[in-house]
C-alpha cells in the first residue's frame, strides 16, 4: 500500500436509481465526499436517505439498484470499473463492512477464531498455522479478554457486544483500505455501545483505513468522527466538522434533527420536523427539504440550490443558511399538565396501577421434551412500583433487565407467579384471560415494532375498529365516523382508513397503533418502547403526541424504555431495573440530578449525547451466573465494598430526597466516588 | 454509462409469460368440465367393446388408439377424469381441513397441548402413505367413501405439520400479543388473526396435495383398491395396459402423461393463486 497522497476514498457526484420507467426511485442523487486515510467520516441519515445504498456502492454491490452517474475511487482506483476478478478482491482484501446485526455476519456452526483465519488464509495466503495465530492476535486487538480461549467458542457463546467486535476483528483481518460501519452499535445497550464506541476511537489511530461512519444517531457520530455529512432523501445537505455541524448547524433538516432529540442531560420539549419525506420517483426540481423547511422562500422551491461553503470546510447545500440560526430554539413550550378529577372520592387518592411484589420465573427445558431439566432465570424478582394517576413512570434498563417481562405482566401476557398487581381498588388476574372485560378495556400496550403490532391483512379501518366492537363502545353503524375521530386525533386523515399497514410509514403505523388504543378509551396505557423503531424526527412526533393525549385526558402511562434521553423527556418519575431488581426509582429530575446508583450512574456515563463528553466505558465482565446472592450489580460495580456487596441483598431504602435506591454505599459515599471522578475525568 | 436497470420490475412480463398465466388459469377449469361433463363429451363409449378395432395405433379416427377390447383411449381417459379427480380433490380438501385444524390449534396453543396433538400426528406419520390407505380401505371396504377419507387420513398429519409450523410463527408477532391484551378469545385469534395471514400457505399446500391425491388415487386403483373396472380410472388405465407395453405402448403412455400434466399443473396453478392471494407487501412468511 504506498501512501496515496490526498484522500483514500473519492466518491464524486454518485446517483443510483432503483427501477426504471416512472416508477424509478432516484434513491441517491449527486453525492460527492472524500475521506482521508486514518479518517473516520460519519454519513448522518433516517430511514429513506439512502445511507446504505451509499455504503453497499462502495462495494460495487448494489442489488436491483444501477448507478446512474457519478464516480468512486479508493487508494485511486475506480471502484465502478473493476473487473469481476479485481472486484472480488477488492471487497474481500481491501474493502470490509460491519453490519448492524453481528450474527448476520458471522457463522454460527463455526468456530469464530477459524471464521477469521479462513478469510487470512483465502486472502492473505498464509498457512494454517500462521492464519490462526493472527486471528487470535486480532482478536486481542479488539480488546476481548482471553482471546486464545475465546478464539474456540462458536457466536452464540459470546454477548452481543463481543460478537460485534469478532465481526470488528474480521473486518480488519486484511487490513484493508476502506472499512464501512453500517449503525455498527445500534442493536447493543448503552453500556456494551460504550465500549464498542471506545474501542473504534481507539482503532481509528491504529489502522491506517477510511473509516465511513453511518449511523442514524448524532450523538454516536458525533464522538467517534471528525467530519459529518447530513444526508436527506438521497441528498447530502451538509458537510463538516462534527463540532462544528453540531454546534452550528448550517442546514435546516440537521437543525431539526438536533431539535427533535431529546436529552437526558436536561428535560428539553421537542420539535418534530413537520411533514415527510418527498416522493423520490418525482425528487422535486428545488431544494429537497422545502417543504419542510421552516425558514423556506420562493426561490427555494425554483432550482436546486448549490452547495455553499461556510467556513472552512463546513458546507451546505441551503440558499439561506444564515436563517439557520434564526429558527425558534428546541423548546415547543412546557405542557400544561391535566390537573386530573379533583381527588375526592377514595380511588383519585390510590394510584392508578400498584405493581406489588412481582415476581416472573422463566423456565425453559434443556433436553428431552417433557422430561428434560428445567432451567429457570428469574426475570422478574420482587418488583414493587406505583404508578400516580395521570402521571407517567418510566422503567429504564438494558435487555434482560425485565423491563418488557413488566410490560407484558402488567397487559396479562405473562402470568406472574408472586406479587400482585392492582389497578385502582380492584385485584387483576395475572392472565388477560381472567380479567373482566372492562379492566382489560381500560389497560392497554402499545408495543415497541409498529409494525408487528399491526395485521398485515387487515385494513387501518378494522384495526382501529376492533376495540370499538370488542368493548362496545359504539354501535356497528357509526363505527367507522368513529375510526374517522381516532384518525383525526393521531394527526391522520380520514383516507388511512382504507389503507393496508404496508401502505403505511414507520411513524403512521406507531399512530394507528395509538389509535387502536385510543379506540378502547383506556385510562393506563403501557407503552414498550414504543419509540425505539422510529427515526428521531418521528419519535419526537410521537412523544409529543403522547405527552397531549395525557395532558388532554389525564391518561397515565407506564413507559417502559432504554433510552435515558427519551425517559427524562417524557416521564415524571422513573425506576431503574437490573436483572429483574429495581434498584433506583424516584422523581425524573432528583434522579437525572444524581449522585447516582452506580448502575444508573454507568448507564448515563455510557450515552453518547452530542456536546457532552462521554466518559470512557467500563469493559462490562459476563453476566452473573445465577449465584443470586448479594447485589446483583456487585461484579461490574466500581463502589463495591468487599464482603457486604457480595454477601447481603441491599434493600430499597428511602435516600432522603425523595428516592429509593438499592446499595450498600451510602448516598454521600457515591456522591464522593462519582464527584471525584468527574473532576479526574476533566484532566 | 448505465443502461435500463435489470431486475424483477424492470421488464414488464412477456407475451409469452402472460399466455402461459392464462393457460396456467384456465387448466382449473378444463379438469372442472372434464369432470362434470367428460363422460357426456366422449366420441365414443368408454366401455363398450368394439372388436373391430382392438389394439389401433393413435389416429385421426382413435385420437390416442385403442386398447385390447377396441375401446378408445382418448374418451376412457375424458370419461376417467371424474373418477380419478373427484375423488382426489375430495380427500385432499378433507385432509387439508382436518391438517389446517389441528395444526392451527397445536401451533397456536403450544405446550403440552402441542406435544400430545403432534406426538399422535408422528405415530399417524410413521406409516408410508400407500400402505396406511391400503391399511384404511382394507379395514373399512374397498367403496368410494373410504377411498376418499383413507386419502385425507393419510394428508391430514402432513399438513397438520406444516400448518402448525407456520402458526408457530405467527403467533410470535405482536399483533397476536396486541389481540390477547385486548382479551380476544382463542376462536378469534387463531380464525380471525392468524388464519388469514395462511391462505397462501394453505393454498400452495391444497395444490400440493392435490397432485399427490391423483397420484394416490391412481396408484390404488392400480393396485385394484377403491375403484374397479370398468371404471376408466387412470391409474387403471396404466395397469390394465400395462401388458400391452410392449405391443401398444399408447395405451400406458398418454394416461400416465395426463396424470403427470395434470400433477404438474396443479402445482403451478397453486403458486400463481399463493402469489394473487399474497402481496409481496403483506406476506410475513417465506
Amino acid at each position: 500500500m504506498t501512501g496515496a497522497p490526498g484522500h483514500n476514498l473519492r466518491v464524486e457526484g454518485l446517483s443510483i436509481a432503483y427501477g426504471s420507467g416512472p416508477r424509478t426511485l432516484h434513491a441517491v442523487r449527486d453525492v460527492s465526499f472524500t475521506i482521508a486515510r486514518g479518517e473516520a467520516y460519519g454519513l448522518i441519515g433516517e430511514s429513506g436517505s439512502g445511507k446504505t445504498t451509499v455504503a453497499f456502492a462502495l462495494l460495487n454491490y448494489l442489488r436491483g439498484g444501477v448507478i446512474r452517474g457519478g464516480t468512486i475511487e479508493v487508494a485511486g482506483e475506480d471502484v465502478l470499473a473493476m473487473a469481476p476478478a479485481a472486484l472480488r478482491d477488492f471487497r474481500g482484501n481491501r474493502a470490509a463492512m460491519v453490519y448492524q446485526d453481528p450474527m448476520s455476519s458471522l457463522n454460527p456452526a463455526i468456530i469464530v477464531g477459524e471464521q477469521i483465519a479462513e478469510a487470512l488464509r483465502r486472502h492473505r495466503g498464509l498457512d494454517r498455522r500462521a492464519a490462526w495465530e493472527r486471528a487470535v492476535d486480532l482478536l486481542a486487538l479488539v480488546d476481548l479478554p482471553g482471546p486464545a480461549a475465546l478464539a474456540r467458542r462458536h457466536p452464540h457463546q459470546l454477548s452481543g457486544g463481543q460478537q460485534q467486535r469478532v465481526v470488528i476483528a474480521l473486518a480488519l483481518s486484511c487490513e484493508p483500505d476502506l472499512l464501512i460501519l453500517d449503525e455498527p452499535t445500534t442493536g447493543l445497550d448503552t453500556t456494551t455501545q460504550a465500549v464498542v464506541l471506545d474501542l473504534i476511537g481507539e482503532l481509528r489511530q491504529r489502522v491506517r483505513a477510511s473509516i465511513l461512519f453511518i449511523s442514524h444517531n448524532l450523538g454516536v457520530v458525533a464522538e467517534t468522527c471528525e467530519r459529518i455529512g447530513v444526508l436527506y432523501a438521497g441528498e447530502l445537505v451538509e458537510e463538516g466538522p462534527c463540532a462544528t455541524v453540531v454546534s452550528r448547524p448550517g442546514h435546516p433538516y440537521t437543525a431539526g434533527l438536533l431539535r427533535s432529540m431529546p436529552r437526558a442531560d436536561r428535560a428539553a420539549a421537542l420539535r418534530p420536523i413537520p411533514g415527510s419525506l418527498p416522493d423520490l420517483t418525482r425528487p422535486p426540481a428545488g431544494c429537497i427539504f422545502a417543504d419542510r423547511c421552516e425558514v423556506a422562500s420562493a426561490a427555494c422551491r425554483e432550482g436546486r440550490p448549490g452547495v455553499r461553503r461556510l467556513a472552512g470546510d463546513h458546507l451546505a447545500r441551503c440558499l439561506f443558511p444564515e436563517r439557520v440560526a434564526d429558527l425558534p430554539a428546541g423548546d415547543a413550550g412546557p405542557l400544561a399538565r391535566a390537573q386530573g378529577p379533583a381527588p375526592d372520592d377514595a380511588a383519585a387518592s390510590l394510584p392508578k396501577l400498584a405493581i406489588e411484589g412481582l415476581g416472573v420465573t422463566f423456565r425453559q427445558r434443556r433436553g428431552l421434551p417433557l422430561i428434560g431439566r428445567l432451567e429457570e432465570t428469574r426475570a422478574l424478582d420482587g418488583v414493587s412500583l406505583a404508578v400516580p394517576r395521570g402521571q407517567t413512570l418510566a422503567v429504564v434498563g438494558e435487555s434482560g433487565s425485565g423491563k418488557s417481562t413488566l410490560a407484558r405482566s402488567v397487559v396479562g401476557l405473562i402470568a406472574a407467579e408472586r406479587g400482585g398487581l392492582r389497578f385502582e381498588d380492584k385485584a387483576l388476574a395475572p392472565r388477560a384471560a381472567g380479567r373482566e372485560p372492562d379492566l382489560l378495556r381500560r389497560i392497554q400496550i402499545i408495543f415497541q415494532n409498529p409494525d408487528g403490532a399491526l395485521n398485515p391483512q387487515r385494513r387501518v379501518l378494522d384495526i382501529v375498529g376492533r376495540p370499538l366492537r370488542l368493548y362496545g363502545r359504539a354501535p356497528a353503524a357509526a363505527i367507522p365516523a368513529r375510526v374517522e375521530e381516532l384518525l383525526a386525533l393521531v394527526r391522520l386523515g380520514a383516507r388511512f382508513a382504507a389503507r393496508f399497514p404496508h401502505e403505511l410509514s414507520g411513524g403512521e403505523k406507531q399512530r394507528v397503533n395509538i389509535a387502536r388504543v385510543l379506540a378502547a378509551d383506556p385510562e393506563l396505557i403501557v407503552c414498550d418502547e414504543p419509540t425505539s423503531a422510529l427515526d428521531i424526527s418521528v419519535q419526537a412526533g410521537v412523544l409529543n403526541q403522547l405527552r397531549e393525549l395525557q395532558a388532554e385526558s389525564g391518561l397515565t402511562y407506564l413507559f417502559i424504555s432504554h433510552d435515558l434521553a427519551v425517559v427524562r423527556t417524557i416521564s415524571d418519575t422513573v425506576a431503574v431495573l437490573y436483572l429483574g431488581r429495581v434498584v433506583e426509582t424516584g422523581p425524573t429530575a432528583t434522579v437525572f440530578a444524581g449522585p447516582h446508583h452506580p448502575y444508573t450512574d454507568s448507564l448515563l456515563a455510557a450515552l453518547p449525547e452530542v456536546g457532552r463528553p462521554r466518559r470512557p466505558a467500563v469493559a462490562v465482565p459476563p453476566l452473573p451466573g445465577g449465584t443470586g446472592r448479594g447485589c446483583l450489580f456487585a461484579p461490574r460495580c466500581p463502589q463495591r465494598i468487599p464482603g457486604t456487596c457480595d454477601r447481603l441483598v441491599p434493600p430499597l431504602a428511602a435516600t432522603g430526597d425523595g428516592r429509593l435506591m438499592a446499595c450498600h454505599v451510602p448516598l454521600a459515599g457515591l456522591a464522593e466516588a462519582q464527584r471525584a471522578r468527574d473532576a479526574g475525568g476533566r484532566d | 454509462m448505465a443502461g435500463p436497470a435489470p431486475g424483477p420490475t424492470a421488464t414488464p412480463p412477456g407475451i409469452g409469460a402472460r399466455l402461459g398465466r392464462l393457460g396456467i388459469m384456465l387448466f382449473p377449469a378444463l379438469l372442472l368440465f372434464l369432470v362434470a361433463f367428460g363422460p357426456l363429451v366422449t366420441p365414443f363409449s368408454a366401455t363398450a367393446f368394439d372388436p373391430a378395432a382392438t389394439l389401433r395405433p393413435p389416429g385421426p379416427t382413435y385420437l390416442l388408439g385403442t386398447d385390447e377390447f377396441g375401446r378408445d383411449l382418448f374418451s376412457r381417459i375424458v370419461a376417467g377424469a371424474q373418477p380419478t379427480l373427484l375423488p382426489a380433490l375430495a380427500s385432499t380438501f378433507i385432509g387439508i381441513l382436518f391438517g389446517t385444524a389441528t395444526g392451527l390449534a397445536a401451533g397456536f396453543l403450544g405446550g403440552r397441548r402441542d406435544e400430545v396433538i403432534m406426538r399422535a400426528m408422528d405415530v399417524l406419520l410413521s406409516f408410508p402413505a400407500l400402505i396406511l390407505a391400503m391399511l384404511i380401505i382394507a379395514t373399512l371396504g374397498a367403496n368410494m367413501v373410504t377411498l376418499v377419507f383413507a386419502i385425507g387420513f393419510v394428508f391430514w398429519p402432513r399438513s397438520a405439520r406444516l400448518i402448525r409450523s407456520a402458526a408457530m410463527e405467527l403467533a410470535r408477532h405482536e399483533f397476536v400479543d396486541a389481540a390477547r391484551a385486548r382479551g380476544e378469545g382463542t376462536a378469534y385469534i387463531m380464525f380471525r388473526e392468524i388464519l388469514p395471514n395462511m391462505w397462501g400457505i394453505i393454498v400452495v399446500d391444497f395444490t400440493l396435495r392435490f397432485a399427490s391425491a391423483v397420484l394416490l388415487v391412481a396408484s390404488l386403483s392400480y393396485l385394484g383398491i377403491g375403484v374397479s373396472p370398468p371404471t376408466p380410472a387412470w391409474g387403471l388405465l396404466v395397469k390394465e395396459g400395462q401388458p400391452l407395453l410392449q405391443l401398444a405402448p399408447w395405451v400406458v403412455i398418454f394416461p400416465c402423461i395426463v396424470i403427470a400434466v395434470v400433477s404438474v399443473g396443479s402445482v403451478m396453478f397453486g403458486e400463481v393463486i399463493r402469489r394473487r392471494l399474497t402481496l409481496p407487501d403483506r406476506r410475513i412468511l417465506a
